[in-house]
């Protein structure tokens, strides 16, 4: 198309400072400081990575640079321009785009179709379908891509669809091109292909900001690289300058956080024991929960962790391996018979798994046990009242009633409810797929005081966290999982960060 | 309104809202009531008042079952194929089966208006047996086969009028038996039987909906089937019964409908499923899951039945009802709406 025709010399800039500076830039959220105050200038022609663990403010930068959300406080200076950049559009026409670890485009049209959407060659208001064809074909061919400009795009692998994706953004007189972790479903091929593009836009002038957990693919790719922890730039290297092992160091929070205060009980007997197990997206897992223990399952997100505990938990089909509960063997085929058993799962997404968000807070904290709210045939409105109560006091829920829908709460009570539904109902074993994502600070503290009387009455605790130092504080075992295996296990901090980390991304 | 007093787990606002809106529609119905009895000097007769309570009927009770699979967030297009499917069905049994029952009962000993009333009530129970059949078709489809609802419910729309016509060759099926064809034009204590059979059916659905777990169950599984499975709720079984109680509602209709009109006749019936949800969206059922009562969808029925009825009295041109049941659904919904975003 004409601006990739007219590239080289439209991006060529009279302006000599960064491209783009962020000047204090600091973004807040009720309750949560996702961004601290960051300096950091962007030169114009470079590849600059950006790392940190989930939750270090790598998609809040992100946001704020593609004016998805606003800024609380600070200056991005554009060329030299303090510039608003308050909505998506106003970035668009700066020349900044985003490319995105899933693929945002229209799976039923055409890749022709797709690379020109919003932006459709038409003559006398119709469309020009063959024209547009052939020019998304040079396009393509031109980035050397081997892919057809006629085909539907669902039609393509996701790895394919990521090139689209890139190439229309790269198609639109962009000048600051942003990657979030582009290589996550891709093959290798497709990622080769994905970083000749990216030198090539290179060249033309156009800077690249690539966010990734792979330090293979910063050290092959990126100029510079900046690190990202607890929402707080510190610090920026050069990468021929740095090594893998500095920027691990730079990504893990040193100072343990006064959070976490880890109550230790003498371990019982094994409440969840499972060996071998494999099911959809996990193999051979073998690993045992007693009572007054922790167990930690560590690695970055699509590592397998949840895959397994669903597997344990009924939802998900095990197709090799055994479990055992209390020593006995035993075989869940869905969920009731977990729960039956003694176990309670608090899911990872508490939109999507959790909570019936236009439901009550009552009818969601009593939804598993409503058999035992059941007198004869109906239930028991006091026993219901009573239970829904007892669990708001318990937990300090900020609700105004029990009948407040769930959504009217914080995404930090809503949390309670999604952990809450479970306790005083004395199940065994609890599981909890990332329990203090998104929540601030002062509930994960409460959040963590709950794990100490859980354990204290007996019970053990499955914890999934993708943050290392949650997992690291408070589990008595750690087991590091990458690519759906279990790669490495760890006594109460037996290992050192960097190991962790390491096992972990598998650098 | 999934509130009633009885109900304690039920959001507040919702709660609120929900007494508005079933006074709202109360009123509505009152109001209508009112003015028809001032208007028309036919409308306050006991005649037509226990007309408009049979006509009310047949509609209060498909509303009530489509307003299970509402709750579920699917919907239920083959109500009304259901319904006329089983005037065929009930029909063809009390024609051809159902002498000979009475006839053996008979043989063995009992008299023969007792024997003809068994017979009669096995050739009814069957026909509902179907009916669930049917619903539990819908669910395996459903939950099975991840069919949509709407397809689902729509291929068993026309394949069962196909079916009906098939049984009958195009023709009517008349039944001869008195004691069936009395029913709908009897009364009990003074209230007409086909309304005593909202009674009978909307009790049990309250207690079912409102005062036990696998009502909580239907509300979450409409909302969040995930969360719902993940708690332990049985997501399949109770999205089964949602389709299963809406075929079995809408074979009791098929039922009174026969009675009714004393004919098993495949193109009866007609539209019926529209008008079902539409009285139970007027009674507060929201499309979108999770939220709808017992008693909406009857109200929903009724204020439809009087709309009719007045516009019949009044003299007022038959087509302006499906104008004003129009114009009604707009205004409710909307009205539902602006609560929410309000919220």
């Amino acid at each position: 198309m004409s601006a990739a025709a007219e590239a080289p010399s439209a991006r060529r800039d009279s302006f000599a400072g960064p491209i783009l500076e962020l000047r204090g830039l600091e973004k807040r959220y009720v309750g949560t400081h996702a961004l601290k105050p960051a300096d950091l200038a962007f030169e114009a022609g470079e590849i600059h990575a950006i790392v940190g663990e989930n939750g270090a403010g790598k998609s809040t930068l992100i946001k704020l640079l593609t004016g998805v959300t606003p800024r609380t406080a600070g200056e991005i200076v554009w060329k030299g321009v303090p510039t608003d950049l308050s909505t998506p559009n106003e970035a668009i026409a700066l020349g900044i785009n985003a490319v995105h670890q899933e693929v945002v485009l229209c799976p039923h049209l055409t890749v022709a179709a797709n690379i020109f959407l919003g932006d459709e060659r038409t003559a006398r208001g119709l469309l020009k379908d063959r024209a547009m064809v052939r020019e998304a074909q040079r396009i393509l061919d031109d980035l050397g891509f081997n892919l057809p400009a006629g085909a539907v795009l669902s039609t393509l692998t996701i790895g394919q669809q990521q090139l689209i994706a890139t190439a229309r953004a790269a198609t639109r007189g962009t000048q600051f091109l942003i990657f979030d972790e582009p290589t996550a479903y891709l093959t290798r091929q497709e990622a080769a292909q994905l970083f000749a593009l990216i030198r090539r836009l290179k060249a033309q002038g156009v800077t690249i900001v690539y966010i990734s957990h792979r330090m293979e693919e910063i050290f092959e790719l990126a100029d510079r690289v900046s690190v990202l922890r607890d929402g707080m730039l510190v610090g920026t290297r050069v990468v021929a300058e740095t090594t893998d092992a500095e920027l691990i160091a730079l990504m893990i929070n040193r100072s343990i956080e006064q959070i976490y205060h880890k109550e230790t009980f003498a371990h019982g007997a094994p409440v969840l024991e499972t060996r071998h197990l494999s099911g959809r997206g996990f193999e051979d897992v073998s690993l045992t929960v007693r009572e007054g223990e922790i167990v930690g399952l560590y690695g970055l997100i699509g590592a397998g962790r949840s895959e397994f505990v669903m597997g344990v938990y009924g939802r998900e089909r095990v197709t090799a391996g055994e479990v055992l509960w209390r020593g006995q063997p035993v075989t869940i085929r869905r969920e009731r018979d977990a729960i039956d058993l003694g176990m309670a799962l608090a899911p990872e997404s508490r939109r999507d798994q959790g909570l019936c968000l236009n439901l009550g807070v009552g009818l969601n904290l009593n939804l598993p046990v409503f058999d035992r709210l059941t007198r004869g045939v109906t239930i028991s409105a006091s026993e219901e009242r009573k239970a829904a109560d007892k669990q708001i006091r318990d937990l300090r829920i900020k609700t105004a009633s029990r009948n407040a829908l769930a959504l009217s709460l914080s995404g930090g009570n809503q949390q309670k409810i999604v952990i809450g539904k479970w306790l005083n109902h004395g199940a065994k074993l609890f599981i909890f797929d990332e329990p203090t994502v998104g929540v601030d600070v002062g509930t994960k503290a409460e959040i963590y005081r709950l794990f100490g009387a859980l354990l204290a009455k007996g019970a053990g605790i499955l914890l999934i966290s993708s943050y290392l130092p949650e997992v690291y504080e408070l589990a008595d075992r750690l087991h590091v999982f990458r690519g759906g295996r279990q790669v490495a296990s760890h006594g109460f901090k037996a290992a050192s960060h960097e190991q962790i980390l390491t096992e972990a991304i598998g650098v | 309104m999934t509130d009633t007093a009885a109900t304690g787990d039920a959001p507040r606002t919702k709660f609120e809202f929900s007494r508005l809106l079933g006074l709202t529609l109360v009123g509505v119905l009152l109001a209508m009531f009112l003015f028809l009895a001032w208007k028309t000097s036919t409308f306050a007769t006991p005649g037509n008042l226990s007309n408009l309570a049979r006509q009310g009927a047949i509609f209060a009770i498909l509303a009530l079952g489509q307003t299970f699979v509402i709750i579920t967030a699917g919907i239920d297009l083959s109500v009304g194929a259901v319904a006329s499917f089983i005037t065929v069905v009930v029909a063809m049994l009390i024609q051809s089966v159902a002498p000979d029952v009475t006839a053996w009962l008979v043989g063995a000993g009992l008299p023969e208006s007792i024997a003809n009333g068994v017979a009669l009530w096995i050739m009814i129970l069957a026909s509902l047996l179907l009916g669930a059949g049917i619903g539990a078709f819908h669910a395996f489809g459903v939950v099975k086969m991840g069919l949509p609802p709407f397809i689902i419910t729509l291929a068993t729309f026309t394949a069962l009028r196909g079916v009906g016509l098939l049984m009958t060759n195009g023709s009517t099926v008349n039944v001869t038996n008195d004691v069936f064809t009395g029913f709908s034009r009897g009364e009990f204590l003074g209230i007409p039987n086909l309304f005593m059979v909202v009674i009978v059916v909307a009790v049990p659905a309250f207690v079912y909906l409102h005062l036990s777990r696998w009502g909580r169950y239907l509300y979450a599984v409409g909302s969040n089937p995930e969360a719902a499975r993940l708690s332990g709720v049985n997501v399949n079984a109770v999205t089964a019964t949602a389709y299963i109680l809406s075929s079995v509602c809408a074979a009791i209709v098929g039922v009174m409908l026969a009675s009714r009109t004393g004919t098993g006749n495949a193109t009866q019936a007609i539209g019926f499923e529209l008008e079902a949800i539409a009285a139970s969206v007027i009674g507060g059922t929201s499309l979108f899951g999770a939220i709808g009562s017992v008693w909406g969808p009857l109200l929903g029925a009724f204020i439809l039945a009087t709309i009719r009825n007045g516009a019949n009295l009044m003299n007022v041109n038959s087509f302006w009802q499906f104008i004003i049941t129009g114009v009604l659904i707009i205004a409710i919904v909307y009205a539902d709406g602006l609560r929410r975003r309000r919220r």
